[in-house]
């Protein structure tokens, strides 16, 4: 700590250090994308994935604050994400909406295949519409209609709406002869021996999706997203070919701070699989967006079958859990395996009751989300906590669950476990936010009171006269600050939350602007 | 001054500055030799392809008799003929007690929408040194002989699945048996201790007619590796001696698997009845190779395999199984059985007993590898077997002796 102390005043005292803040700051979006239209398509392995990230801890790890922020510690809008519903509240509508842009498929004409997968529990087709539009065609797993494809739905919905790239989904409903086989055609078998699709095949593949009173088949259909298609990302390091991939991303905050956003609809396959990166271009420049994909296997859904208990509680295999187990015979019962699910297929398994954000965590351990700090978890908190109850049952609705009992009760475990991870992030930090200069003084607002959390009462305002190319900062004593020039720094503590400080910079000027937020909690490295 | 004029000016120059030092390094993405290994297995479908082997040749592993040592040969196997309509599946197995079991299997598995099923199946079997402890219940560790047994059986038969949790089946065939000395270094030969008087069968063999019919009440959640329901099967086997008429019988089996999941299922109470009755009647008796034996991996795991044989047995296993991380389980059992000589006794008393602990391998729900270590008032025992203790039988399939 001392020894950061120093080398952070030494870094601000040699000469031709950046100043803390530039004039631009606080920068919201990134600045234009470089051309990256030299990357190439790489696939990655699953099993290396799996076995790499579960024996070994790749990335980069420490207690390091979050990068790819600006100065007010929000990732800026970019190929990464992009502030939304935190920033610019959306309505109901453009919540249901999400990422929709261009519609369903087209009912002008059959739906023609042109690529099946039938491996697996569950199959899927490729489509294309009377508009020639490419769909990838999902399905709920025979136990359980409607769960897996109102999961997507609605978790794609939240993370539209908490600012990650997702495509467009949507729920279709359709009849056997509604679909037509393009001619030529292939299709794997488990083998990976390829042969040409024929009618009968469509047939038997529908023969494992359940089918709804009206005889139709319900699914997912994702419109392929526009660009060239590159792979996964990582939850580690850089992409060597993209420009603009600077942030080891376990270092990104987006990254580290999806882990809450995971833990809130039980994204336990929160990892590189379920991920994409796509060549698209913008203004003539090709750059690389990276999406959130395939959240079928979120809430109470593992996509073929329903969520495992185990599910959030713990990782697929850990050392220490597995010995408390082996010599405990099982006496040690985990916190998780003592939840209660009421018996609603079309929702799976998900619950709020026992949930513990602190203690979620996916299938396997995912070094963005080791990486996150308390501050990390505000960020993301602050977002989740701004949906109100209305707009949760407003994007369950988007779900088009038939069983009313099985809405009701998605939506009142997503408020229940919002709740929680509000409470949890706002304790560890002071939840104070949305810091602006009004009226010659600064204001905020207190997260924690605003959503009945219990706020953190009376809040202590030190405020410094701050040297922005020393980056230093001098008690200003009874002074009043001048806004018309230089920077200033205000400490805020609250005598509720020992050891909880929040630094906010202000630049002084005609109109005083904030230009920097930094959280500080006890025993923070910085 | 140079130094100084290159430092960025803004927030957007000095992120534009990043993007300069890493362009100045780019290369394409590339991956280990070990992910490249793996994604290349994935995506060739290596290991799927090792499974069903070449053009459904492949190797087959274990699945012999308990006792067999551990057994290997080639398995042709196709379950995707006639789009899968029809499967054959042809096994020859080698022990490292040079046990040796050839299998084949025609079958419609899918006939009226998957509610009838047809199916052809022969065997030929030929254990070289099958354990004999003496007839009932009173035979003594000490006593343990081997003799050879050879059967060969063909059989068709069919099942109906009227609703959806019922399968009635019934099943016709022949069986030629062989009994003959057994070949392992320090035990002496079953035919050396017993004759005909006091073992009957030991000296002459015979061929039968087989023809059973069976009822299964099926409500476990996942058949291959259940959690919680039921499975209750009740199967009557008639044997005709076609050579002396005096060896026939019939025989009634009783299976009753239970299974209580807590915790969400990842604790599970794990219940199994066993029992053969076998009446010959009529001046008949039942030769001593076809009467049902306990001991070894799947009941009395304290003992050896077939310590215990007689013209009834019964057993019942109780499981303890809890989740040690999501690919083992750990197992706590305690079993009891006897064999006895009237159905009369089929009772709770005089059953020997055994308990231990074991830990199970799973793959997708399914227990590819088990390790049970029971213990009982003769020492302990240690089975390595791949597959589920209560592995389900193929159904339909007559009851093969040699263990229940």
């Amino acid at each position: 700590m001392r020894r950061a102390f120093v080398a952070l005043l030494l870094a601000a005292a040699l000469p031709g250090a950046p100043p803390r803040f530039y004039d631009d700051d606080p920068l919201l979006a990134e600045p234009p994308p470089r051309d990256a239209s030299q990357a190439q398509r790489r696939k990655l392995s699953d099993y290396y994935d799996f076995f790499h990230h579960l024996l070994a801890t790749p990335g980069e790890k420490g207690p390091s604050p979050a990068q790819a922020v600006n100065t007010l510690g929000d990732p800026m809008d970019g190929a990464w994400y992009e502030r939304r519903h935190y920033w610019k509240r959306m309505s109901i509508e453009e919540l249901q909406r999400g990422p929709i842009r261009v519609g369903p498929p087209s009912r002008a004409a059959r739906w023609r295949v042109v690529g099946v997968k039938n491996e697996g529990v569950t199959p899927g087709f490729q489509i294309r519409d009377a508009e020639n539009r490419l769909y990838f065609v999902k399905f709920d797993p025979l136990c359980c209609a409607e769960m897996a494809t109102a999961a997507d739905q609605i978790a794609n919905k939240l993370f539209y709406a908490l600012g990650y790239h997702v495509p467009e989904n949507h729920i279709v409903y359709f009849t056997r002869d509604d679909l037509e086989v393009a001619q030529g055609v292939q299709m794997e078998d488990a083998l990976g021996r390829k042969r040409v699709v024929t009618s009968r095949d469509i047939t038997e593949i529908l023969l494992k999706v359940p089918r709804d009173s009206q005889g139709r088949y319900r699914a997912t259909a994702s419109l392929a997203l526009p660009g060239k298609p590159l792979g996964p990302y990582r939850y580690y390091g850089t992409r060597s070919d993209d420009p603009n991939d600077t942030v080891p991303h376990e270092h990104r905050r987006d990254l580290r701070a999806l882990h809450v956003a995971s833990a809130w609809v039980d994204h336990d396959d929160s990892r590189a699989i379920n991920t994409l990166d796509i060549l698209v271009e913008q203004r003539g420049v090709k750059f690389i967006r990276h999406y959130q994909l395939d959240l079928g296997s979120t809430l109470g859904s593992a996509s073929t079958k329903i969520n495992s208990a185990r599910s959030g509680g713990e990782y697929l295999f850990a050392w220490k859990p597995a010995a408390v187990q082996f010599v405990t015979f099982g006496l040690a019962v985990p916190y998780w395996a003592k939840a209660y699910y009421p018996n609603l297929p079309s929702v799976g398994r998900f619950e709020a009751k026992v949930f513990d954000p602190d203690k979620w965590v996916p299938e396997y351990p995912n070094p963005a989300f080791r990486n996150r700090l308390p501050d990390d978890e505000f960020w993301m908190a602050k977002q989740i906590v701004n949906l109100t109850d209305e707009e949760i049952r407003a994007i369950v609705r988007s779900g088009q669950l038939s069983d009313r009992r099985a809405e009701e009760y998605l939506a009142d475990c997503l408020i229940e476990r919002r709740n929680k991870i509000g409470r949890a992030a706002f304790h560890k930090v002071l939840p104070l936010d949305r810091f602006r200069f009004e009226g010659g003084a600064l204001k905020w607002t207190d997260l924690a009171a605003q959503h009945g959390y219990g706020g953190v009462g009376a809040v202590d305002v030190l405020w410094h006269r701050f040297d922005n190319a020393a980056g230093k900062a001098e008690p200003a004593g009874a002074l009043d600050p001048d806004w018309s020039r230089g920077y200033w720094m205000a400490v805020l503590s609250a005598r509720a939350r020992p050891g909880q400080r929040i630094r906010v910079y202000v630049r002084g000027g005609a109109e005083p602007r904030v230009v920097g937020v930094d959280h500080e909690w006890p025993n923070r490295v910085r | 001054m140079a130094a100084q004029a290159q430092e960025p000016t803004s927030r957007a120059e000095a992120i534009e500055k990043e993007r300069d030092r890493k362009a100045a390094e780019l290369r394409p993405e590339t991956l280990s030799r070990a992910e490249q290994t793996l994604r290349d297995i994935q995506d060739k479908k290596l290991l799927e392809r090792f499974s069903y082997g070449y053009n459904g040749l492949r190797a087959a592993i274990g699945n012999m008799a308990t006792g067999s040592g551990f057994a290997i040969g080639p398995e042709f196997n196709r379950e995707d003929l006639l789009r899968g309509h029809l499967t054959t599946r042809i096994t020859a197995l080698v022990s490292t007690r040079r046990w040796q079991k050839y299998e084949s299997e025609i079958g419609l598995p899918r006939l009226a929408n998957g509610q009838l099923t047809l199916g052809f199946h022969a065997l030929h079997r030929n254990y070289s040194s099958v354990d004999y402890y003496g007839p009932g219940p009173d035979s003594g560790k000490g006593g343990r002989s081997t003799y050879r047994f050879e059967d060969t059986r063909v059989s068709a038969g069919g099942g109906w699945r009227p609703v959806r949790l019922v399968r009635l089946a019934a099943r016709s065939g022949y069986v030629w048996t062989n009994v003959g000395p057994g070949d392992r270094k320090g035990a002496i030969s079953t035919d050396r201790l017993f004759t005909e008087r006091t073992l009957p069968g030991i000296e002459r063999q015979t061929n039968f007619t087989e023809n059973s019919a069976s009822f299964q009440l099926d409500w476990r959640d996942d058949p291959a590796g259940p959690k919680t329901g039921g499975n209750y099967v009740i199967q009557q086997t008639w044997y005709s001696d076609r050579r002396f008429s005096r060896y026939g019988f019939r025989r009634l089996d009783l299976d009753v698997q239970q299974y209580v999941g807590f915790f969400n299922k990842t604790r599970r109470l794990a219940f199994r009845a066993k029992a053969a009755l076998t009446d010959a009647g009529g001046g008949q008796t039942v030769p001593f190779y076809m009467q049902p034996a306990i001991g070894g991996a799947d009941d009395l795991r304290g003992f050896r395999p077939y310590r215990f044989s007689g013209p009834n047995a019964m057993s019942l296993t109780g499981e303890y199984r809890w989740e040690i991380f999501s690919g083992m389980d750990g197992a706590l059992f305690a079993d009891a059985g006897k064999v006895f000589p009237r159905r009369g006794q089929l009772n709770f008393s005089n059953l020997e007993s055994s308990v231990g602990f074991g830990l199970r391998a799973n793959a997708r729900n399914r227990t590819f590898l088990r390790i049970d270590v029971g213990f009982s008032h003769e020492g302990f025992a240690v089975f390595v077997k791949f597959n589920d203790v209560f592995q389900p039988r193929p159904f339909g399939v007559s009851q093969i002796p040699l263990g229940y």
